[in-house]
């Protein structure tokens, strides 16, 4: 018992002795701060002009209490955090940001600045929401909600119901800053500045800066091309036939290379849409029901080919086309991801719909 | 300054205690100013007519045996009253002209004192060199009852009295078998205190009985008053506060350990039988177990060590999580935690290690009242002061949820030496962790397993079998209980002569 007791305290004289400053006791131990005096950040707001950068924090509101929203403005994003800092008594802590928005302006002049933050900052995780608010800045979006609410838990509301409609998808900046990393190109949902930050697509992100925005039909075309519609419901009208409304519950799709005499000239999304019958006059004949499946087929190839268009017209393989053809037929790799220009290529669609079962105690 | 005090010398041992011959003056002489000491002429009629001596302990003799056994005989026995010489009465009366059962010839002080102190009577011839002793003692002790310290829901009640004899009788009635051993050692000097190992000839590793009776040999004590008297003596206890020993008030259990392969230990007046070794896994389990469904058990075992883990780091975690990594904690869970600890004065590691030392005060003023005011002080201490340490700010709620579960999730450690052994590691876990947040509990978590990895149990590493190969089954006995009939070994780590225990 005697050696290690010794052991110990020696040990740790020669550490102190070693010289190397990065080494004293309070750069090895964590930094205490007690969490009474913290005000957690949910919601991070990020604006920008060109002459400088605006960040907006909104803190977490408790029961009864209302949303306290913080401003800095600095020339970068660190040194407005800093100054945001200097406003309150109680420290900012960054370490629950959920949720990241950009203004429309800052995303279009680049969003690497404040990715990059997110990316380097000890406090701040890259599992955060991204998300780009159309016709307005990030601060006008958290204002607004914070009059009714928070911004946080909105926006969380919205997550949450991803799976519920098939509004947008979230993505978080980590999944954001590969894509642009890997293909120069990626997408985030996008919301409008109201009380309610109602979902409005998804804008395209191209080298770094905000490229454009898709329409609603293209933003439900890029949930279709990313197998990721849970829940959505079409109305479809076969000709000659009864109206009928259809849940889409699912949708598997692969993106497979369209080869021309050895050279790639275009690429095909093959789409696989299960539904069921969620409203529809019962007992109808198996006809009807094929009908039904081609009148959906059709409404979700013009979903995709919406968002497959806006690919081709922007250059931008925001969805990871190329990428998930490399996968599918990965002894074309080289010709498929060795830039490769979506301008260049044929983007089509072709969908196959599934009616899986109705509500109807008929089947 | 003072004098350097000097080291007392080593405790002198004087073999025999008491040298010499065998009289009555110098038994008069040891036993001067004790007023149980008895002397009582006795006369013997006949041929060879004189006037015998008896010595005795009063309060330590059956004065009926002594009268009837000795006495009446004495007095009324015509075959005495023939014998030509004091020897030749000497003689018949060792043959059985005595009615006792036990009856010896001493001829050494050393051992006639002794013999008296056990409850035996002295019967001296004058002139003669030899001396008989008749066992005449009493056996006024408490009877067999149900153990108070360990429940029985299912099993045998005849729990361990503090009579060392009874309690052997006890094991022999469980554990049939001739090959059954007890040995017997002496401990304390002024208690002279009778210990015996018990263990399985051709089955329990002769090794270790070996190795525990040397180690009793070595003792050399004034008394064995408390269970640390031969505990502290017998593994290193003075590097460790867990428990090396296992101990029972069950004879059922003890006796199922002796069947295993361990070696029992048994000392008069602890109404306690001690098991070696013993390893982290048998502080586990409860006696019950055995008792239970194989799924029950085995889900309640696991449950205990989630409470140990549970017991040891919540306190530790808090307060790293709640001082240095708040970006641990749910983003809600946080929001109410600031809440409620919006005015509280503490800091978090402050409030956290008063209050285990205020739960560890409660529960000890608990136990050191009588039962009924114990309850009481529990209530008023845990329910009542602690909410209104919580509705004054002083705590908040999360430190006392965080303490509370701690606490509660020791109590189902079947040892309480084991589990007072946690709270100690708890406190020191949860001071690391205000210093140095996960690390410094991380650290604390690290040196804990090195010490238990360095501790042994007469040669049987503390973490068998987890940190040690011991054989294919060997987690069967101490975390995972599979039905019985699959149980065909002993446990490998204690070398048991004969490894099979059924067919």
């Amino acid at each position: 018992m005697r050696g290690p007791a010794l052991f110990l305290p020696a040990a740790l004289l020669l550490l102190l002795l070693s010289g190397c400053g990065s080494l004293s006791l309070t750069g090895l131990l964590p930094y205490a701060r007690e969490i009474e005096d913290m005000e957690l950040v949910r919601t991070l707001g990020v604006d920008g002009d060109g002459t400088g950068v605006a960040v907006t924090a909104s803190g977490g509101a408790r029961e009864g209490e209302e949303t306290s929203l913080t401003t800095g403005r600095a020339e970068t994003v660190s040194a407005a955090v800093l100054a945001m800092q200097s406003q309150g008594s109680s420290y900012l802590y960054f370490g629950h940001v959920g949720q990241l928005l950009l203004g429309e302006e800052l995303a279009r002049r680049g969003v690497e600045e404040p990715l990059d933050y997110v990316l380097r900052d000890v406090e701040m995780r890259l599992e955060t929401a991204l998300y780009l608010v159309r016709d307005g800045t990030a601060g006008q979006a958290m204002g607004a909600a914070a009059e009714d609410g928070s911004a946080a838990d909105r926006l969380e509301a919205l997550a949450e119901g991803v799976g519920l409609t098939a509004d947008t998808m979230t993505r978080s900046v980590k999944e954001v800053l590969a894509d642009l990393e890997d293909r120069g190109a990626s997408f985030a949902p996008a919301l409008l500045p109201d009380g309610t930050l109602t979902a409005a697509g998804y804008g395209i992100l191209k080298d770094g800066a905000l490229a454009g925005w898709t329409g609603e039909e293209a933003a439900l075309g890029v949930n279709l091309i990313l197998s990721r519609v849970d829940a959505d419901v079409v109305e479809v009208t076969p000709p000659g036939q009864p109206s009928a409304a259809l849940r889409v519950v699912g949708a598997r799709s692969l993106v497979r290379p369209v080869f021309e005499g050895g050279t790639l000239t275009g690429l095909r999304v093959e789409c696989r849409v299960e539904a069921n019958l969620a409203e529809g006059p019962p007992g109808q004949e198996a006809a009807w029901r094929q009908a039904l499946c081609d009148a959906l087929a059709r409404v979700e190839q013009t979903r995709i080919q919406a968002a497959l268009d806006l690919a081709r017209t922007l250059n931008a393989d925001y969805l990871g086309l190329c990428r998930s053809a490399a996968l599918l037929t990965p002894w074309h790799k080289a010709a498929l991801l060795d830039g490769t220009q979506l301008e260049e290529l044929t983007l089509t669609a072709q969908v196959e719909a599934v009616l899986q079962r109705s509500y109807h105690a008929d089947g | 300054m003072g004098q350097p005090q000097e080291k007392t010398q080593p405790h002198p041992r004087r073999e025999p205690r008491y040298d010499g011959p065998l009289t009555v003056e110098r038994l008069e002489e040891i036993f001067a100013g004790c007023v149980d000491f008895t002397r009582r002429p006795v006369a013997l009629e006949g041929e060879s007519a004189c006037t015998l001596t008896l010595c005795y302990l009063g309060g330590m003799v059956r004065m009926e045996r002594v009268s009837d056994y000795v006495l009446r005989p004495l007095a009324e026995d015509g075959g005495l009253r023939r014998c030509a010489t004091l020897a030749a009465a000497m003689d018949r009366m060792e043959a059985g002209a005595l009615y006792n059962l036990g009856v010896a010839r001493r001829t050494r002080l050393d051992r006639g004192v002794f013999d008296l102190v056990d409850g035996w009577c002295l019967l001296f011839f004058p002139g003669e060199r030899d001396v008989l002793s008749f066992f005449v003692g009493t056996e006024e002790k408490r009877g067999v009852a149900p153990p108070d310290s360990e429940t029985v829901l299912k099993g045998a009640r005849d729990g361990f009295v503090e009579s060392v004899r009874t309690n052997t009788s006890i094991v022999r009635r469980h554990l049939k078998a001739p090959e059954l051993r007890i040995v017997e050692e002496l401990v304390g000097r002024q208690s002279v205190t009778a210990v015996d190992v018990l263990y399985l000839e051709g089955l329990t590793d002769p090794a270790l009985v070996e190795a525990l009776v040397d180690r009793l040999r070595t003792i050399d004590i004034d008394g064995v008053f408390a269970t640390g008297n031969i505990e502290e003596y017998i593994v290193p206890a003075a590097h460790t506060p867990f428990p090396l020993v296992q101990y029972t008030q069950r004879s059922d259990r003890f006796c199922a350990g002796l069947a295993e392969g361990r070696v029992g230990l048994l000392i008069d007046g602890i109404p306690l039988g001690y098991l070696t070794p013993a390893v982290l896994g048998n502080f586990l389990q409860a006696p019950q177990d055995k008792s239970s469904a194989w799924l029950l058990a085995t889900t309640l075992t696991l449950l205990r060590y989630a409470c140990m883990l549970m017991t040891l780091f919540l306190p530790a975690l808090y307060v790293a999580m709640i001082t240095f990594h708040q970006e641990m904690i749910p983003t809600r869970l946080a929001l109410s935690i600031i809440a409620a600890k919006q005015d509280v004065p503490f800091r978090s590691g402050f409030e956290v290690i008063v209050l285990l030392l205020a739960f560890e005060i409660l529960q000890e003023a608990g136990l050191r009242l009588p039962q009924s005011i114990g309850q009481t002080v529990s209530i008023i201490g845990g329910l009542v002061v602690g909410s209104a340490a919580v509705e004054a700010k002083i705590v908040s709620p999360a430190v006392l949820i965080v303490v509370a579960a701690a606490g509660i999730a020791g109590y189902t450690m079947p040892s309480q030496e084991f589990s007072g052994a946690l709270r100690l590691w708890r406190l020191l876990l949860a001071l690391l962790a205000s210093v140095a947040g996960l690390f410094g509990a991380v650290a604390g978590a690290a040196a804990l397993i090195i010490h238990l990895a360095g501790l042994e149990s007469f040669g049987v590493p503390y973490l068998t079998p987890f940190a040690v190969s011991a054989g294919r089954e060997a987690r069967e006995h101490v975390f995972l209980r599979r039905p019985l009939p699959q149980i065909k070994d002993r446990p490998p780590a204690l070398h048991p002569r004969n490894r099979r225990k059924q067919r």
